[in-house]
């Protein structure tokens, strides 16, 4: 057997099996979104691409699209931020290595939250009238701000908490990546007087832009699948402020009228937009980092 | 002659009642769970007490799920209608028994709950709720309909009579209310939903003379709902901060803490307010009915047996049993007992000496007093939480303020209803 048909052998079944959920369940969505299935009854009809041409006049849908794009660029912008300057800041500030442990440990915490109890937990503490950080900013005079009631500021408020999460994460990743970094390069900037920054902004981040473009990668696909956070915080509400495609899906199929085949309309051009969007993003990255 | 067919007449009756007893107890063992979805009301968490003595008596474990309202009915309804069957027992209301009626999911009561259980004592009010055509499908164990519930030393403070018409209540909710001083003249409901915010709008709507239905037409865009969502919407300017999405827990807990002045909430949540342990306001509270021309929103929960998820026999009579059971009186007296009175679904419990002792005298005179007053408000329609839903979510728009016309926004939510009415012809 020839090392190739060895590896082809040992993918097949995987990839098959894989292959066969993706396909039964993609081609179940396609099904249902060309009828007029609802969840009251059993019965339905052929529409064609009634469901499509009507999302195309469904304004609330744009909305939903238009919330999901802004929630991920905030979201992987916000994640990648803090955790590029946390990891910086714990590097340069924090020597002790048992420190450095207990930090990276402390960070972990958050993450390990399931996103329902984070989401409770957040909830509490926005509360305009017994929310503890309702009670601090009184303490200078501020407020009370209704974090969640707010329209312009409910969306940053659950945001806040997915990069809370994922952020201090990303945090301890690339804290131990820049410890395996080779000292050399940056001795070498250090004797030639650079200063802090200039040496992570010229020479250890960039060292990094390979693991960096799938730390974004990764939370850009986590983030798609923020429905029980936005969910339990907000209900996508106050109006439509924070609905996101998959809340308002969800909204439509299951606890609005059950419009099942509409809702899998949705979910096929989610689909779609996500693939091609991903595809781009993933070569523009992949030039980038070569 | 007579006396053998009396004899004869009497056997017949032991048999048939000894068969039916050994083919129920036949059923024991052969179930091995009982699943039932629920929403964490009183009576429903009270149950744990209780449910090994079910559990011994069926061989089964019961097992309760429990949602919030809307997820609970959203699950409800997507597990009886893929015909997955995973509960056997369902909890329904009054906004979506049109539904699961119209769509033949649920059993009528008297054909799954044992006669012994005495179906004749549950309240009329609640029956009325709980049946369609005359057949009554769940058996209450909660409802009701709405109070007015204010705070007698505040009201005192500013010497304020209690309101007694609806402009009489926006004065007095404006007169006491003072952010600087801790307290808001009144709470509402506001986040999106059918029971959520549109039940709490719709006595409002209806003051106004509001009716949902003009012919097939949807009609809740009328002057009279304008109307209602401008008072209602006046009204939350003298509400604790963060009420455009306040459920109806929120608004609750903010009257329990001390935080609002006057409240008006389904009846249910009077014996809240004298709870010992949770409420900041024991003893300070007067009970009223709500202000002419304000309606009382008429409502019911309760248990049901659901067509696919007991389908075989066995299901379907221990299923019976256990709705009987958890809404029989002997388990009213026992919550009673565990200091319980919010949830009543009995005459006999209204009538006991147990709730006569829990709650004070004023409460149950604004019971009395409000029922004349008590009706189902809501659209009565299979399609009524999908209207109700998209309206909810118009009106946190408004209340939220991320819109601000109001008739365009009631236009909006009733183009939508025609569709749905239309899908239902």
């Amino acid at each position: 057997m020839t090392r190739k048909r060895f590896v082809i052998l040992s993918l097949v079944p995987a990839i098959g099996l894989l292959a066969t959920l993706a396909v039964v369940s993609i081609a179940g969505a396609v099904w249902f979104a060309l009828m007029n299935r609802t969840l009251r009854s059993p019965d339905y009809d052929f529409v064609g691409a009634y469901n499509f041409l009507r999302l195309l006049r469904d304004h609330r849908f744009f909305n939903a699209l238009e919330i999901s794009a802004i929630w991920e660029l905030v979201t992987v912008t916000g994640t990648l931020v803090v955790a590029v300057l946390l990891a910086v800041l714990i590097f340069e500030t924090v020597k002790k290595p048992l420190w450095r442990n207990l930090i990276s440990f402390a960070f972990l915490v958050p993450v390990l939250l399931p996103r329902v109890a984070a989401a409770f937990i957040w909830r509490f503490l926005y509360s305009p009238s017994l929310g503890a950080i309702n009670y601090l900013l009184s303490l200078v005079g501020i407020g009370p701000v209704e974090f969640l009631a707010d329209p312009s500021l409910a969306l940053v408020s659950v945001a806040i908490v997915d990069i809370w999460q994922w952020g201090l994460f990303f945090t301890v990743i690339l804290l131990k990546l820049m410890e395996t970094l080779p000292r050399d390069p940056i001795e070498a900037a250090k004797l030639d007087n650079a200063r802090t920054w200039e040496i992570h902004a010229y020479i250890t981040l960039p060292m990094l832009k390979g693991p960096l473009i799938s730390l974004a990668l990764v939370k850009a696909v986590e983030s798609l699948r923020s429905f029980d956070l936005i969910f339990v915080m907000t209900g996508g509400g106050p109006g439509t402020a924070t609905e996101t495609l998959d809340l308002y899906a969800y909204q439509m199929g299951i606890n609005m009228g059950g419009r099942i085949s509409y809702a899998s309309a949705m979910s096929i051009l989610l689909l779609i937009v996500t693939t091609v969007a991903f595809t781009i993003i993933w070569k523009a990255g992949k030039k980038w980092a070569n | 002659m007579r006396k053998t067919h009396l004899l004869f007449g009497t056997a017949l009756c032991a048999l048939a009642t000894q068969g039916y007893a050994q083919d129920g107890m036949a059923c024991k063992g052969t179930l091995p769970a009982l699943n039932v979805i629920a929403q964490g009301m009183p009576a429903v968490t009270a149950l744990d007490a209780h449910l090994s003595e079910f559990n011994d008596k069926w061989g089964t474990e019961v097992k309760i799920t429990m949602l919030g309202e809307n997820e609970r009915r959203a699950k409800a309804r997507l597990d009886a209608s893929t015909g997955a069957g995973s509960y056997q027992v369902v909890y329904i209301d009054e906004a979506n028994l049109a539904e699961y009626v119209s769509a033949d999911w649920i059993y009528p009561l008297a054909d799954v709950v044992p006669e012994s259980y005495d179906l004749a004592d549950f309240r009329t009010d609640l029956s009325n709720v709980a049946t369609v055509d005359g057949v009554q499908y769940f058996a209450p164990f909660v409802g009701g309909g709405d109070v007015m519930m204010y705070r007698k030393d505040l009201l005192e403070a500013k010497g304020i009579a209690v309101p007694k018409t609806l402009d009489e209540l926006v004065a007095a909710v404006k007169a006491l209310n003072d952010p600087e001083g801790g307290v808001y003249g009144w709470s509402a409901r506001g986040q999106r939903g059918s029971g959520m915010n549109v039940w709490r709008w719709t006595p409002f709507f209806r003051a106004e003379g509001g009716e949902w239905l003009d012919g097939d037409m949807p009609a809740f865009n009328s002057e009279a709902g304008v109307k209602a969502t401008e008072v209602y919407m006046d009204m939350m300017q003298s509400s604790p901060p963060g009420v455009a999405t306040f459920n109806w827990s929120d608004s609750v807990e903010a009257f329990r803490g001390g935080q609002v002045a006057i409240l008006i909430e389904s009846d249910v949540f009077g014996p809240w307010m004298e709870d010992q342990e949770k409420s900041s306001i024991v003893g300070k509270v007067g009970y009223a009915p709500p202000p002419d021309p304000l309606p009382s929103a008429g409502w019911s929960h309760g248990w049901a047996v659901s067509k696919s998820g007991a389908a075989e026999d066995c299901a379907k009579t221990i299923a019976g049993d256990f709705v009987g059971w958890a809404t029989s009186k002997e388990m009213e007296q026992n919550r009673l007992a565990a200091g319980i009175a919010s949830d009543i679904g009995r005459v006999s419990t209204l009538q006991s000496d147990g709730f006569k002792a829990l709650v004070p005298q004023e409460y149950i005179d604004a019971l009395l007093d409000t029922g004349p007053k008590t009706s189902l408000l809501i659209m009565a329609s299979p399609v009524w939480p999908e209207i109700g839903d998209t309206l909810g979510l118009t009106l946190e728009e408004l209340f939220a303020g991320t819109r601000d016309d109001v008739q365009a926004a009631l236009d909006e939510a009733a183009f939508f209803a025609e569709e749905s009415l239309m899908r239902v012809k």
